[in-house]
């Protein structure tokens, strides 16, 4: 069952799923066609495993390194990211902070490197920077994302940071509001002077408005599609189902199910009789839940996908001859 | 002339005047707690975020924890003195 790639003919793509089902190598096999079709493909991974590396046989680093022609990968290290940007917030705050103050700051924003989190959201960072840093660069930009739950959330920080921001902001201006009526009735006597820009109100909106725009890029069905990889067995159907429903609920467009590790016809003996039996339940469950969109079954491979000769024979397999455009 | 003055400006102006400076001072400590609510344990979505913040809210805070009486600043949060 080959189905045609048109999920693949947008901006950003991400590959998601449980962990373990061959995310990382149908990411790579897409990105691969992309590349070989024309298009500035960019593959990004975030997996701490450095899979990417080992599949495409090329150490790969936090900036794009060419594997082939106009086809690049990069490993994006959560931890690394935060970081860098710890120490990117301690280099511009630096000027502009009272000596006094700055021994105590920077201890609070090493507190904060190191709460829950701090690495998702330099992650989110990284992801946002690369959708609009990249565009002039690349024609399109594959995410091989951690196992589900993880993507999930983080996909759902625009949404969940906007309304937060947007309260604070609400609240800052209520308060220069109420700043300048205090200044009206007390004169010099007032303190602070509030007539000025408000650093901390403008660098707020700076962040809503990165927000909404990493937001509008990831609900935009013409320019973003999310493709879940699974296999025909009872658990990662489970999941994708169920995170299939909270993309949905997100706005994010599904664009395609893969199912790899469907056995080959040709293989026999009573042992993979029963296993093939078992398994066409779960296609039929497959074919029941994402009915919607387009699936694509994937045949059990004899050797391990290693290399870009096997990941083009694997993208034939299940994405078709390349048309070149 | 200047008696009358005074007069006014003890009885209608003064009262709207600290009304007016008690709620400043009450939206912007509001703005403290958004902004900083994880360090009174309440989690804070966006704290990675509000990084650079710090400097001029930790002068808001050290500000508040005196107007509170407190002449150091409670246990846990920044220490601003």
């Amino acid at each position: 069952m080959l189905l045609n790639a048109e999920f693949l003919n947008r901006f950003v793509v991400f590959f998601g799923g449980k962990g373990g089902v061959g995310k990382t190598t149908m990411a790579s096999a897409a990105a691969l066609r992309s590349a070989d079709a024309g298009q500035r493909t960019l593959l990004v991974s975030t997996d701490p495993a450095h899979s990417t590396s080992d599949i495409l046989e090329t150490e790969l680093g936090s900036e794009p390194t060419p594997i082939a022609e106009k086809f690049w990968a990069m490993e994006i290290d959560p931890e690394r990211e935060a970081d860098l940007y710890i120490q990117g917030v301690k280099d511009r705050i630096g000027e502009s902070t009272a000596p006094r103050l700055l021994a105590e700051v920077e201890r609070q924003i090493d507190i904060a490197r190191a709460s829950p989190g701090a690495e998702e959201a330099a992650l989110f960072e990284r992801f946002t920077r690369l959708f609009e840093d990249a565009e002039s660069e690349f024609d399109r930009i594959i995410f091989d994302t951690a196992p589900t739950g993880q993507t999930l959330r983080l996909l759902s920080l625009p949404e969940l940071m906007s309304a937060w921001i947007g309260g604070l902001i609400g609240q800052r201006k209520k308060v220069n509001t109420l700043g300048r009526m205090w200044r009206n009735v007390a004169g010099s006597a007032a303190g602070d002077d509030l007539s000025g820009k408000d650093p901390v109100l403008e660098a707020l909106e700076e962040r809503r408005e990165r927000f909404g725009r990493a937001r509008r890029t990831l609900t935009d069905s013409a320019r973003a599609s999310f493709v879940f990889v699974v296999t025909a067995e009872r658990l990662p159907i489970w999941e994708t189902e169920k995170a299939v429903g909270s993309l949905t609920k997100y706005g994010i467009p599904v664009g395609a199910v893969v199912v790899n590790r469907v056995l080959p016809p040709e293989t026999g003996g009573e042992f993979l009789e029963s296993r093939r039996q078992q398994e066409a339940d779960y296609l039929k469950r497959i074919d029941r839940a994402f009915g919607p969109f387009p699936i694509c079954h994937v045949p059990l491979m004899e050797k391990d996908v290693v290399g870009v000769d096997a990941l083009r024979r694997l993208a034939l397999s299940y994405l078709g001859a390349t048309e070149r455009r | 002339m200047r008696a009358a003055r005074d007069i006014y400006e003890g009885v209608y102006i003064a009262p709207y005047r600290s009304a007016i400076h008690r709620e400043y001072l009450r939206q912007r400590d509001l703005f403290l707690l958004l902004g900083f609510s994880d360090l009174l344990g309440v989690p804070n979505p966006i704290a990675f975020y509000t990084l650079e913040l710090y400097p001029e809210l930790l002068e808001q805070f050290h500000e508040w924890h005196l107007r509170m009486g407190m002449e150091q600043p409670p246990e846990g949060g920044f220490r601003c003195c």
